[in-house]
């Protein structure tokens, strides 16, 4: 962790744009994936890491099963699996020395929170066609569709202020202790902060796939839409 | 702190999706690819394995179906046996019965048999003591008068034979040889009276004249046997005594 600064700072400018630590750091922890996915490829004999990543893997897939239906998961598994990977992952870099953690940036929680709004209307939008997705903000009456639309921005904000809060607090806390009672006595802070990730993770994970599963799920006119036998 | 920059902003929406893409591409594909051929194979092993239930149940069922079909098959053998075994036994208990009986019955007429031959010897030997005894008695009753009263009854009876007799007589009388003599035995001498009549009588009952040798024979106890040729007439008690113990010995 950096104690010098709380704050993204550029690290290199590529061409017009000014690449700034957070970016750096979703690009390392991007070729940590790609390196991790690469070593699972040619690997052809069973291991631990293989065996480690299938479960993840199976565990995700049966998280979403619980809240999707079947027919939906595999669709969702993607999206969904890659925001509990990187958020979880991107959590915990702030615990190596001179790094922070790409969340603790507004600008990088904000991407993902505007992501999950995309992806929401988006697997929506392919799931049940434009017509009735968008019927949902006139559902049960039209007077509801400023408050859905409200609804829509707030929630994403909040998705987007709760990571990176929670997380920038973490390393505001750590760096403070580090700072006033030395080294060593942030361990059990530190300690903290690998549950607080997870959890982090698992909430912001999980409420990307409630908005989406909000999203799939039926509306009153596609109820109505079925006919009795 | 809550800056916010716009250039890091896209840059994390593009980073995303390409990590997104590269984690579908390289990561959730295969594994999930290979979790549904791992599934795919334990389904075909649990159907494989499900069949191979089914075939040896059905196996199963079809060796017990055979096992139940033997052991009634058994079973009725069994019973077929035990009839022909009791038929056999009813058989061989009749024909032991049978055979029982007849040995029953051989004993019978064999134990019969030695009986009757015992009390004919009992009859042979109470007839041989009875001519003992009355061959004695008639040996000490015995006389000339007796052997005389004899001869007349002998006489009276030549007078009085049946024709059949007398024809045989007068046959056996015919065939004598011209040197042949008719032989009267006695038990006593005869006069010369009687021994005339004798001759007379013989004659006339023989129908032509024959020859006469009279003879004592103390055997005959009392009276006479006349001997033609190969016809003899008894008139005494030693040939009446034999032909009574003959009667008995035959009777």
């Amino acid at each position: 962790m950096n104690n010098s600064e709380s704050v993204a700072t550029t690290v290199f400018q590529l061409g017009p744009l000014a690449i700034s630590n957070t970016v750096a750091t979703t690009w390392g922890v991007m070729l940590g994936f790609v390196l991790l996915t690469l070593l699972l490829r040619f690997s052809r004999q069973p291991s631990s890491l293989r065996n480690l990543l299938e479960a993840v893997v199976v565990a995700i897939e049966g998280a979403i099963a619980e809240v999707l239906p079947a027919a939906s998961v595999r669709r969702v598994l993607p999206f969904v699996a890659s925001l509990w990977l990187f958020v979880l992952v991107a959590n915990l870099v702030g615990l190596i020395p001179e790094l922070h953690a790409p969340t603790r940036d507004l600008s990088a929680t904000a991407a993902l929170a505007v992501l999950v709004f995309g992806s929401t209307h988006w697997f929506g939008i392919r799931d049940r066609g434009w017509r009735q997705h968008f019927r949902h903000y006139v559902e049960p009456s039209v007077i509801l569709l400023p408050f859905h639309i409200i609804s829509e921005f707030t929630r994403t904000l909040a998705l987007a202020i709760r990571l990176f809060g929670n997380i920038m607090s973490l390393e505001m806390a750590a760096l403070l202790v580090l700072l006033i009672a030395g080294f060593l006595v942030p361990v059990p802070l530190l300690m903290l902060h690998v549950i607080e990730a997870v959890v982090q993770a698992y909430i912001f994970g999980m409420l990307a796939l409630i908005y989406i599963a909000g999203a799939l799920e039926p509306t009153e006119s596609d109820i109505s839409a079925i006919p009795e036998e | 702190m809550m800056q916010f920059d716009w250039t890091t902003f896209i840059l994390e929406i593009l980073n995303f999706l390409v990590l997104v893409w590269i984690l579908q591409r390289f990561l959730y594909r295969p594994v999930l690819a290979m979790l549904d051929a791992r599934q795919q194979r334990i389904k075909d092993e649990t159907e494989q394995a499900a069949q191979l239930r089914n075939e040896a149940e059905a196996l199963r069922q079809q060796y017990e179906q055979r096992l139940a079909d033997w052991n009634q098959q058994q079973e009725t053998s069994r019973r077929q046996l035990d009839e022909e075994l009791a038929q056999l036994r009813n058989t061989a208990t009749e024909n032991l019965k049978q055979t029982l009986a007849d040995e029953d019955a051989k004993l019978r007429v064999r134990n019969q048999t030695l009986i009757a031959a015992r009390e004919a010897a009992l009859i042979r030997e109470a007839a041989g003591a009875a001519y003992g005894q009355a061959a004695a008695m008639l040996q000490r009753l015995a006389s000339p008068q007796l052997t005389q009263r004899i001869v007349e009854v002998f006489l009276q009876d030549l007078l009085n034979m049946p024709d059949s007799e007398q024809a045989a007589l007068r046959k056996a009388a015919a065939m004598l040889i011209a040197a042949s003599a008719v032989e009267v035995l006695s038990a006593h001498p005869l006069s010369e009276a009687d021994q005339a009549r004798v001759t007379a009588a013989l004659s006339g009952a023989a129908g032509q004249i024959l020859q006469f040798r009279f003879k004592e024979d103390p055997a005959l106890i009392a009276g006479l046997r006349a001997i033609v040729g190969e016809c003899q007439l008894h008139a005494n008690l030693a040939d009446e005594l034999a032909f009574f113990r003959r009667q008995a010995n035959h009777g």
